[in-house]
């Protein structure tokens, strides 16, 4: 799977660099709703056949809720050691790891707040973490464990990272990186905007 | 918003009335989208005006900024899953 998710990203921008026409590319891009869309049918499909999945998610409790505590907390907390490794002010550096992968609204959010270099660093910074989240989600459900999967997904694994989650672990893990990756998401705009005005 | 209702449509679809013997098409399709995907978010990122310049002055800071998190978030995910969730299975 994670050969398969290199390869796939490595050809896809080695096309958009040098072989996609604009137009081509905008094919792709302006398609890739419609494309996430029929994933997640699919994989709710695969949902829907797992009979007692919401059963077995239910009896989780308030546990359910422990994927995304830590891994907001730890996506907080990596803000304050990324301030130290790359010297970029402290509000701006914890605002752009609280993105959680969430690229597009993290990008627009720090270009507001910390100018347009801070914005392209939080848009690919949060890219590139969805993107490793292909390559590690497979490893690490091989050789952590199926609840450790979705940590690395942060607030993608509602969509995009959802896909190789259940290629990867099973449906159970899939209810409970849905409620991960709501419940990050809904976070992301207020944690960005309470810390930049907290540190800034 | 609108992927989790879509994903519900999937999962009523799922327990009702999708065939259970097409399961394994399923996933195949799963799969192809997936690479799909990724091959699209691959593009979208080439065709980005100024990719190159932009990840060669901004990459290196970028990439700490990526795997920060996502291995401090796997660190403490492990263990807290190892003691509260995993033991819950065994139960």
């Amino acid at each position: 799977m994670a050969l398969l998710a290199l390869t796939c990203l490595g050809a896809g921008i080695a096309c958009g660099l040098w072989l996609f026409s604009g137009e081509t590319a905008r094919f792709f891009t302006g398609n890739s709703a419609g494309m996430l869309y029929l994933l997640m049918f699919l994989v709710g499909i695969s949902v829907g056949l797992g009979k007692d999945v919401f059963r077995k998610v239910g009896s989780y409790r308030l546990r359910v809720l422990l994927l995304p505590a830590a891994i907001t907390g730890a996506s907080v907390a990596a803000g304050f050691l990324c301030a130290f490794l790359t010297g970029r002010p402290l509000a701006e550096s914890v605002c752009i790891t609280s993105g959680m992968g969430w690229y597009s609204l993290a990008g627009i959010l720090l270009t507001g707040l910390a100018g347009p270099e801070a914005g392209a660093v939080a848009f690919l910074a949060n890219l590139l973490r969805e993107m490793l989240s292909f390559l590690v989600i497979p490893w690490i459900a091989a050789h952590l464990n199926h609840y450790t999967a979705i940590a690395p997904a942060g607030a993608t694994s509602e969509d995009t990272t959802l896909a190789v989650l259940i290629r990867c672990t099973g449906e159970e893990i899939v209810v409970l990186a849905v409620v991960n990756g709501v419940l990050c998401s809904a976070a992301v705009p207020f944690l960005i905007r309470f810390l930049y005005a907290l540190l800034g | 918003m609108e992927t989790i209702l879509i994903m519900c449509a999937g999962v009523a679809v799922g327990a009702t009335v999708f065939p259970a013997g097409l399961k394994k098409w399923n996933g195949r399709l799963q799969l192809l989208l997936t690479g799909l995907l990724i091959f699209t978010m691959g593009v979208s990122l080439g065709s980005r005006p100024g990719f190159l310049e932009e990840l060669g002055s901004l990459g290196l800071d970028s990439l700490v900024f990526a795997l920060a998190p996502a291995l401090l978030s796997v660190a403490v995910v492990w263990p807290l899953s190892r003691r509260f969730l995993e033991k819950r299975e065994e139960e």
